[in-house]
């Protein structure tokens, strides 16, 4: 079938060979099959894709498009405009590309219908993270919004941890993340003693930013905050009233001393901080340690001793699918889990729920930088190409079963969350207020 | 407290409003296929729109309107495929009993406009914290200062606001940790009330309730709710309680109301749970009802935080009534 629908679009560009950096391949990517030809008489159909730059890449698309023979339309927003839209109309879209920590309104609001998990071929392959909790019994299972307490759908349509047929949303892309520091400033780190209290360090004072969310960011801050001895929680996850002032009442004191330059809500913004030169130590997202610009050998991923604020993404099924629709969204979802769509998420940075189906797209030099925590042979390339990592490199943290065994905190959007977030939205304006 | 000589004067509004609406429908004067809209018919009775629509819930359930494809209800039951005539309510001759008419104008003058203010002050409560202001009240409902302030201490009396250190008038906000209190205590009080209320249930009307139940699928599990207070619950021979509950809720449905407003829609299993609960109350012994009730609050309340989230992700800039002031 899909050798099929090659011939029949023409589109599919011939690969090159796994793994190298070949421009004219991605070149041939961000063409759209749709705009190629198409069968006399035969409509290509299309599939709405709502999401965030996280997944909604030129690269993912391209290659969906051409293995599936369909057209997709890409809605890309950022976190908290895609849950609104998510929730509020729901006809828009056919597919949501999110995260489980922000599935409860969207999930509540009644817009989503259940995945059947007999519907994606390869469930059984899917790893233990998302589906159990954990990679392993020993690894920690992290405070707040784990994805296996959102993903299975309970009686009463609810979602919880006990497994069933139908789940919520399909785990598919996922990272530990933490934060990039200067090694000039703080050391190299090779003392095993690289702590998230470095955001909010005296040596950094005037140059440390933080991502502007307030399930992402907020967690940055509160484990730099306990960390560094000044606010305790009895769980980070899910904090109390009390615990949110206190630690608002930390992160204002250190914006009114000038600890903070800027707050950023996106790669591209955290990049820009660092091209100029602004920062010493900030929130960070993988794919941005390809895109260091002035700062390219000044500016490490940290490993931190407390472990990482992971999160984890995957696809969701708008309530009003049905027949043809709703099989092209399931080819789309199982798609999702195949080689292709791995090695783009790996690329920059980003782990799959099916590793193994990655590897096949995957140079092994590849696999060992990203997957297995080995230096670089030569240089590897992200999605669009471009070097992100030269030879000899090492990414931090350890293989992948390293990292995932050390999450401290999940992305998480909790019971406190319409408090939390006018919190944060305060400081935040206050320190893009001094900012500009 | 100074009562009044009109009886109905201490009726809640919206049953006044039920009483007015049914005799004027079943004496014709209301034709069927009449489209019922709530702020003509607030207007009307000179109240909000709360008491408006949960008296038009009220007659839902009674059969005697129902809801259509357009905005509002029609006059006459279901099925009669009656078509919409719009007319404004205010048009139209209705007959108000005088000692009606009394009622709705002697609740004294801070009544007129309470309900108004009660739905803002506490629909804004999602949206954070907000001070009142005083003088902005007065000049926004066109009454004096001392009206203001009777509207003011009823607010307080009610749990809907409160004065912060320096003397201003604090709604909100309403978090997570209110609103599973608000659910908790309503688990514990409410199955108890309606174990109360057992000998006083009437069973036709129970019976009604489950016929229109099965019959009328525009019936909302809010309907039903009301249903639930006014004809089981609310029938406990304690006054007490029965007021805790209904002050307890206050916060609950105008949140509600909040977030209906924002497109939440219908939840089918919360209405297939009044079904369950309506069977229970009619068929078995009141204690499985009260246990089912218990159960179905403690659903509402996990959806309901998960749904609250909503606020977080709408931008603040909403438009509030001018003197709710956004701290």
């Amino acid at each position: 079938m899909r050798g099929l629908l090659q011939l029949l679009f023409g589109a599919r560009m011939v690969r090159a060979n796994r793994g190298e950096c070949r421009n004219e391949r991605i070149l041939a990517m961000n063409d759209r099959p749709a705009e190629l030809a198409a069968p006399p008489g035969v409509a290509v159909r299309t599939l709405r894709v709502l999401g965030t730059s996280v997944t909604l890449l030129p690269e993912v698309r391209a290659s969906a498009e051409a293995d599936l023979g369909i057209r997709i339309d890409y809605q890309l927003m950022d976190f908290l405009s895609c849950q609104r839209e998510a929730a509020m109309v729901p006809g828009s879209y056919d597919v949501y590309e999110q995260c489980f920590h922000n599935l409860d309104i969207v999930w509540f609001w009644g817009a989503l219908q259940p995945i059947d998990t007999h519907r994606i071929g390869d469930w059984d392959r899917l790893s233990p993270l998302a589906k159990e909790g954990g990679i392993s019994n020993y690894a920690w299972r992290g405070h707040g919004d784990a994805p296996v307490g959102k993903l299975y759908v309970q009686p009463g349509g609810f979602l919880g941890p006990k497994p069933s047929r139908q789940v919520s949303m399909l785990p598919t892309v996922h990272n530990m993340d933490s934060f990039g520091y200067d090694p000039r400033v703080f050391g190299s780190g090779e003392d095993g003693q690289v702590s998230w209290a470095w955001l909010l360090d005296r040596r950094a004072k005037g140059r440390i930013a933080l991502v502007d969310e307030p399930a992402i960011g907020f967690f940055d801050a509160a484990l730099a905050a306990e960390a560094a001895g000044e606010v305790q929680f009895a769980n980070i996850g899910n904090m109390t009233i009390a615990e949110i002032d206190r630690l608002m009442a930390l992160l204002e004191e250190r914006r009114r001393q000038g600890y903070f330059c800027a707050a950023w809500r996106d790669g591209e913004e955290a990049a820009r901080l660092l091209h100029a030169e602004r920062v010493s130590v900030q929130s960070m997202w993988a794919p941005v340690y390809g895109n260091l610009g002035a700062m390219e050998g000044h500016f490490s991923e940290a490993a931190p001793k407390e472990g990482y604020r992971a999160w984890h993404g995957g696809a969701s099924l708008s309530r009003h699918l049905s027949g043809g629709q709703l099989d092209m969204v399931y080819d789309y979802l199982n798609w999702w889990l195949t080689a292709d769509a791995g090695a783009v998420m790996a690329r920059q940075g980003y782990y799959m729920s099916t590793p193994e189906r990655t590897r096949a797209a995957l140079s092994s030099d590849e696999w060992g930088y990203w997957y297995d925590g080995l230096p670089a042979r030569g240089d590897i390339c992200g999605p669009s190409g471009k070097v992100v990592a030269r030879a000899g490199a090492l990414r931090a943290g350890g293989t992948y079963l390293e990292r995932t065994s050390r999450i401290a905190v999940w992305n998480t959007v909790m019971e406190e969350y319409n408090y939390a977030a006018r919190a944060w939205g305060r400081f935040i304006r206050r320190i893009n207020e001094a900012a500009t | 407290m100074i009562r009044s000589a009109n009886p109905l004067a201490l009726e809640p509004r919206y049953e006044l409003i039920t009483q007015v609406l049914r005799s004027n429908i079943l004496g014709g004067q209301l034709p069927v296929g009449l489209v019922l809209l709530e702020g003509p018919i607030g207007a009307l009775m000179g109240t909000s729109r709360a008491p408006v629509q949960a008296a038009l819930r009220q007659l839902q359930i009674e059969g005697l309107i129902h809801r259509f494809e357009g905005r509002g209800f029609l006059v006459g039951p279901e099925g009669a495929g009656a078509e919409p005539l719009r007319h404004d309510i205010r048009d139209l001759d209705l007959t108000i009993a005088d000692h009606v008419d009394g009622a709705l104008q002697t609740r004294g003058t801070w009544k007129h406009v309470y309900d108004q203010v009660e739905e803002q002050v506490a629909s804004c409560q999602i949206f954070g914290e907000f001070r009142i202001v005083e003088t902005e009240l007065a000049q926004y409902l066109g009454v004096s200062r001392t009206v203001v302030r009777d509207v003011l201490s009823r607010l307080q009396e009610r749990g809907l606001i409160r004065k912060n250190a320096s003397s201003h008038w604090i709604a909100g906000p309403l978090t997570a940790r209110t609103m599973r209190e608000k659910f908790e205590l309503r688990a514990i009080v409410e199955p108890a009330a309606l174990r109360l209320s057992a000998p006083h249930i009437e069973e036709a009307v129970i019976e009604a309730i489950r016929d229109r139940i099965e019959t009328d699928a525009s019936l909302s599990w809010q309907a039903l709710e009301d249903a639930l207070m006014e004809h089981c619950i609310a029938k406990a021979e304690n006054a007490t309680l029965v007021e805790m509950i209904r002050n307890n809720r206050l916060l609950l449905s105008s949140v509600d109301r909040a977030l209906t407003g924002l497109g939440l829609p219908p939840d089918d299993i919360a209405l297939d749970q009044y079904r369950m609960l309506f069977h229970l109350i009619a068929r078995h012994p009141i204690d499985s009802a009260a246990e089912y009730l218990r159960g179905h609050l403690q659903i509402m309340a996990r959806k309901n935080l998960a749904r609250m989230k909503i606020a977080g992700v709408l931008s603040e800039m909403r438009d509030f009534a001018p003197y709710l002031i956004h701290q």
